[in-house]
């Protein structure tokens, strides 16, 4: 199984030459390092969708010696290894570049990549290839434009659960939020376990 | 004799076609050659053997084994080539073979080298700026390295050219001399089988009309030519099916021995080939 996440490098070797330059722009432009590790965890993962939505690449992954339930699995512990292997390349730039970042702008992303992961990978198996990839630009441009509004929004009208969070003590709200995206990735990796089982090619 | 693929009683529905209780088997050692027309199922079959799809109803073997349980295990055994490319067409040669190699317990390098050497296949050229019989020609080098005993292949000489396809169907029976290798392989050009194929499996409207070995078909098979004087209620009942022109009728039969008790000397009993056989039976089996 691991020769699965392997692939993904391959694949996109020629990709990756523009992965670094790509982080030293969005340093140049001062985006803010929690982004950056954002942007950079999402992109090895989510190329590899452009080649695993086509009906090709799943004839061939399924007539090798692979059972189905290996490839999602695949897919699930590769975004984590290709984010831990992507912050890591990323703090070794921004230290480069001289940029200061936090343990707390990792924790962020991870999080938020995690989390985006969780709602978009089952997305990649129900929907028709195509039409996939304007569905997760638009949810992530949403997600990033109105989605702090309505968190805000959120946090000021539903008191009640804000003053639980602020009232919790910072390991247990750290501890919490782990375990809750953890449940979160584990739940989406076994619906498109299922989802992926009932396939036909 | 031993079944390397067997289904019993297969059948699978989807919204405007199916295949219904197919019960192939496909003898071990043999290049057994799976025909029938354009969507006659025979890619359904193909998929349902490599468990791209899944049957509604029946059971399918590989090997005697079960896919549910040993999956990884019968796709180590198995070699295949599919119709259309089905590799990331992007990459060149040598990038998919690090993908694909590692899958294999059995991958032998050294083989596949010698393939792509005999083949002629440049190692650092995108995939898609093969032509079609170059890129049938890779596919066939990465599924003969792995030592596979059974040979899938859908529509292996479609789309090439003759010359081309008799190299294809040459190699094919070289590897035949390994007595334990099969190849299963779908074609609906009928003049690929009489070259390599020992058994015969014809699909019809998703329906296995027979699975017959080339010599059994050829003996069981035969196309009778007379005068249509002969044709009556009675004497027609001999035939599958009987095509008239002004000149007589030429009708096909699976009753060779009735043909020669009703009319004797007086029409000519010939060879029907593949191709006869398929454009009879053609609008199902039915004696008119």
């Amino acid at each position: 199984m691991f020769n699965l996440i392997r692939r993904d490098v391959i694949l996109q070797k020629r990709q990756l030459l523009l992965f670094i330059p790509f982080i030293v722009f969005f340093i140049i432009m001062e985006a803010n390092p929690a982004l950056i590790f954002l942007v950079a965890s999402l992109i090895i993962p989510f190329n590899t969708y452009v080649y695993d939505e086509k009906v090709e690449t799943n004839i061939l992954l399924n007539s090798l010696p692979y059972t189905r339930t290996e490839i999602i699995a695949s897919r699930y512990l590769g975004a984590i290894i290709y984010m831990v292997l992507a912050i890591g390349v990323t703090s070794l730039t921004l230290f480069a570049f001289n940029k200061p970042f936090t343990m707390t702008d990792i924790a962020i992303s991870c999080s938020l990549f995690l989390l985006f992961a969780a709602f978009t990978f089952p997305l990649f198996y129900i929907f028709k290839p195509g039409y996939i990839f304007p569905i997760i630009m638009i949810s992530f441009l949403l997600l990033a434009g109105i989605g702090p509004t309505i968190m805000l929004f959120l946090a000021e009208h539903l008191t009640p659960i804000t003053d639980f969070i602020f009232n919790l003590s910072v390991p247990a709200l750290y501890t919490g939020a782990t375990l809750g995206i953890m449940i979160v990735y584990v739940i989406s990796w076994g619906i498109t376990n299922i989802i992926y089982q009932r396939k036909a090619f | 004799m031993e079944n390397v693929v067997e289904f019993t009683n297969v059948t699978k529905k989807f919204k405007d076609f199916s295949v219904k209780n197919i019960d192939l088997q496909v003898k071990q050692g043999f290049a057994t050659g799976f025909i029938g027309a354009n969507g006659a199922g025979k890619s359904t079959t193909i998929k349902m053997m490599m468990n791209l799809l899944r049957p509604d109803v029946g059971e399918i073997k590989l090997f005697g084994l079960d896919y549910m349980k040993h999956e990884k295990a019968i796709k180590e055994r198995i070699g295949f080539v599919y119709d259309g490319n089905v590799y990331f067409e992007g990459l060149n040669l040598k990038d998919i073979k690090r993908i694909v190699a590692p899958a294999y317990k059995q991958w032998d390098d050294t083989l596949f080298y010698q393939y792509v050497e005999k083949f002629k296949l440049p190692l650092n050229k995108a995939m898609k700026t093969f032509s079609k019989g170059m890129q049938m020609k890779a596919s066939l080098a990465i599924a003969l390295s792995h030592h596979a005993e059974l040979i899938i292949m859908d529509e292996p000489t479609a789309g090439l050219d003759p010359i081309f396809r008799r190299e294809l169907l040459d190699l094919l029976q070289e590897l035949m001399i390994d007595g334990n290798r099969t190849i299963f392989f779908s074609t609906h050009i009928t003049t690929d089988l009489d070259r390599i194929a020992d058994y015969i499996a014809f699909i019809q409207s998703g329906e296995l009309v027979f699975n017959q070995s080339i010599h059994d078909v050829a003996e069981n098979y035969a196309l009778v030519k007379g005068g249509l004087d002969l044709l009556d209620r009675d004497t027609e009942k001999a035939f599958i099916h009987v095509h008239r022109a002004s000149t007589g009728f030429e009708a096909l039969t699976d009753n060779i021995k009735a043909v020669k008790n009703i009319f004797g000397d007086s029409v000519a009993i010939d060879h029907a080939s593949l191709e006869d056989i398929m454009y009879y039976l053609k609008g199902g089996i039915h004696h008119v």
